[in-house]
């Protein structure tokens, strides 16, 4: 996962500290807002709200349904190229060496992103790492800060507090801000990529749609 | 008895038949966070009633106290469901939100304010009670300009947010494709929620009427509505337990759900992908010549295309079993067994075996999607167990395809496993002879393209 980052102007430590004052603020007036420094990953019911969102809930979809609805409501151009080995050959080697399935690239001053993945790759792991990647931009991983240094959690069952950092300007799709600790955030685009697939597959067989029409 | 006591016997004890047939036929069937509150709430309210039936409350603040602790059930239950249509309730009661409601973050904001504004409104309005006593309890008596205002501060709010949850409740009935039973619980709540804000309409007006009619028909406007209250409390109690006594189980258990994703899914995105790294990378040395030997053996005998991809992934697993590089170390034996079984129990449950896919590629749609049978990995973790374990029993492959024949030949070929445990497994027939043949003539073959290269 890359970003291009474009000169900022140099805003001036004012509207920096203003900003710093707004955050709170900002999260302090959102319902239910878990902006607040630390939370748990993501769960199968939190990822059905994001479906809802997209307007995907109890419905059967594709990874490339999911793409379109999240780059239309992150207002991004979303991008995949499934690159055949004859095209490039030296990409799935160069990729499997380095332990890699696919690559995510995103331009801020171009607001569009673009998903590489080698032909070659089984059908189910080509779903999976598309859904991977795109869960990235949906958890808001490529607006993190690139000063803000992560901190690493010692705790990592999947009911714990991990920390998050603050976002630059821009839209995600989730409502907590991207974990500060790389291997979190890797898992929860996992996480989100195999919520994805099953709710897509499932669709209004889901039991987590359900229970967005059977609150009582 | 005065009028006041009469009304209150009345709706206590509509309250209180309603709470025992909840008690008795509703909560052991189907008991949610909500229909275990709303009991309470209708218990309460049955003994608030009846103490006021009971004892003559007229005059005074303890008087208007007693209207207001007679509101507050009704307020808590708006406020309880609109949290829950905004997914405001903490995640143990259920959190998630209605889904037009998380389609719309104003409608979200709205919904989750009525706990904050309507007990500040009830403490307004005991306030203004507490300081001007009116007749609260007294049903047709005359009361002051003060009463409309003290009904109107938990009225208005009230059949707001009753009205806003109507509204919802019939935007999530009418999601297309929404199965028919979720159409009608839906329907009755959206029915409940407009009776409650239709009793907070009539009790303003009553409060007005109270106030400013006056003349002969007074007493016969105030009793109709008052019947009209009474209906109207009663379609509320049945429309909600006829929407809470809907029932649909899902087809697809959720904890069946959560082992699928961190079992098999895990299991066989780890099984594929350690195995194209190995195969990319070129780790697992001896397989680039048994694959294509393989593949060419399968094309010269007019195997289908999905038999050629069984026998590939065949070969592959076997390769990455019997040589197992830093990356591939979890790919064994033991995994592919677990991995089997769990594909197995998806393909024993008919709904989900059927819905299991995903696309062949990304945007061809052309193409037959794969399921968890058809994929190859599945019949390939089949032949490889039996080719590599020495324990297993072998049982489903007493008579195995052709292509399986020709990945064991080659297998054995490539010395990845000891021929003579190929000899034992699959015996000399005429299937094996023919494998043979295939794999000695495409080994031919491809030595020639070699050499002609």
């Amino acid at each position: 996962m890359n970003v291009d980052v474009p000169k900022r102007d140099l805003a001036g430590p004012f509207v920096a500290r203003l900003a710093s004052f707004w955050r709170p603020l900002r999260n302090l007036g959102a319902a239910r807002s878990r902006v607040d420094g630390s939370r748990s990953l993501l769960t199968a019911a939190e990822f059905q709200e994001e479906l809802a969102i997209l307007g995907l809930s109890g419905r059967r979809f594709e990874p490339e349904d999911y793409s379109d609805a999240l780059g239309g409501y992150l207002n991004i151009s979303i991008a995949v190229h499934v690159i055949p080995d004859s095209w490039y050959p030296e990409l799935s080697r160069q990729l499997a060496i380095s332990g890699l399935l696919g690559e995510l690239r995103y331009s801020e001053q171009m607001n569009m992103a673009a998903i590489f993945v080698p032909g070659s790759l089984p059908p189910l792991v080509l779903t999976l790492t598309i859904l991977h990647e795109l869960g990235h931009l949906a958890a808001g991983d490529l607006l993190i800060e690139p000063e803000e240094q992560p901190e690493e959690d010692i705790q990592h069952d999947e009911e714990a507090e991990f920390t998050t950092l603050p976002l630059k300007k821009g839209k995600k799709l989730a409502r907590g801000n991207p974990f500060a600790e790389e291997s979190l955030r890797e898992r929860e685009a996992n996480l989100r990529a195999s919520y994805a697939l099953f709710a897509g597959c499932l669709g209004d067989e889901n039991p987590y749609a359900h229970d967005m029409y059977d609150v009582l | 008895m005065s009028a006041a006591q009469h009304q209150a016997l009345v709706l206590g004890s509509v309250s209180f038949v309603a709470f025992v047939f909840f008690l008795c036929f509703l909560l052991p069937a189907r008991r949610t966070k909500f229909s275990v509150f709303a009991a309470c709430n209708l218990l309460f309210v049955a003994l608030m009633f009846g103490a006021v039936a009971l004892i003559d409350l007229s005059g005074g603040r303890a008087e208007i106290m007693v209207a207001v602790m007679t509101e507050l059930p009704v307020v808590l239950i708006v406020a309880w469901v609109c949290l829950a249509l905004a997914g405001g309730l903490p995640a143990q009661l259920g959190n998630l939100p209605a889904e037009p409601v998380a389609r719309r973050p104003w409608l979200r904001a709205v919904l989750g304010s009525p706990p904050l504004v309507l007990l500040l409104c009830v403490g307004l309005a005991t306030a203004v009670g507490l300081i001007w006593p009116s007749p609260a309890m007294r049903v047709y008596a005359p009361a002051p300009p003060q009463f409309f205002i003290l009904k109107g501060l938990i009225m208005a709010p009230e059949g707001f947010y009753a009205g806003i949850a109507a509204l919802v409740f019939v935007m999530a009935g009418r999601a297309p494709g929404l199965k028919p039973r979720f159409y009608f619980k839906n329907l009755a709540f959206a029915v409940g929620m407009v009776c409650i804000a239709s009793l907070a309409l009539e009790s303003t007006v009553f409060a007005g009427l109270r106030v400013w009619l006056a003349g002969e028909g007074r007493r016969a406007i105030l009793e109709t509505l008052n019947t009209v209250e009474a209906c109207l409390a009663i379609s509320c109690i049945l429309a909600f337990t006829a929407g809470l006594s809907l029932r649909y189980t899902p087809a697809v258990a959720r904890t069946l759900l959560h082992r699928l994703q961190t079992g098999w899914l895990r299991a066989q995105e780890q099984f594929e992908s350690l195995e194209w790294r190995a195969v990319s990378a070129g780790e697992a040395d001896r397989l680039t010549q048994a694959s294509d030997a393989v593949v060419a053996a399968c094309r010269m005998k007019g195997l289908s295309e999905s038999d050629t991809q069984k026998a590939l992934a065949t070969i592959r697993l076997v390769a990455v079993m019997i040589d197992p590089s830093s990356e591939t170390q979890n790919i064994t034996p033991e995994a592919a067994r677990k991995l089997y079984e769990l594909q197995e129990e998806i393909l024993r449950d008919d709904v989900l075996a059927s819905k299991l896919s995903w696309a062949a590629g990304w945007r061809s749609r052309a193409h037959e999607p794969q399921t968890v049978k058809s994929a190859p990995l599945h019949d390939a973790l089949k032949a490889a167990l039996d080719l590599v374990d020495n324990h297993g029993e072998g049982e489903g492959l007493r008579t195995p395809p052709l292509w399986h024949y020709i990945v064991a030949v080659s297998a054995a070929d490539a010395k990845m496993i000891d021929p003579a445990h190929v000899s034992m497994r699959l015996r000399d027939g005429a299937e094996h002879r023919a494998a043979v043949e295939a794999y000695d003539a495409a080994r031919r073959a491809l030595r020639m393209l070699d050499d002609h290269d």
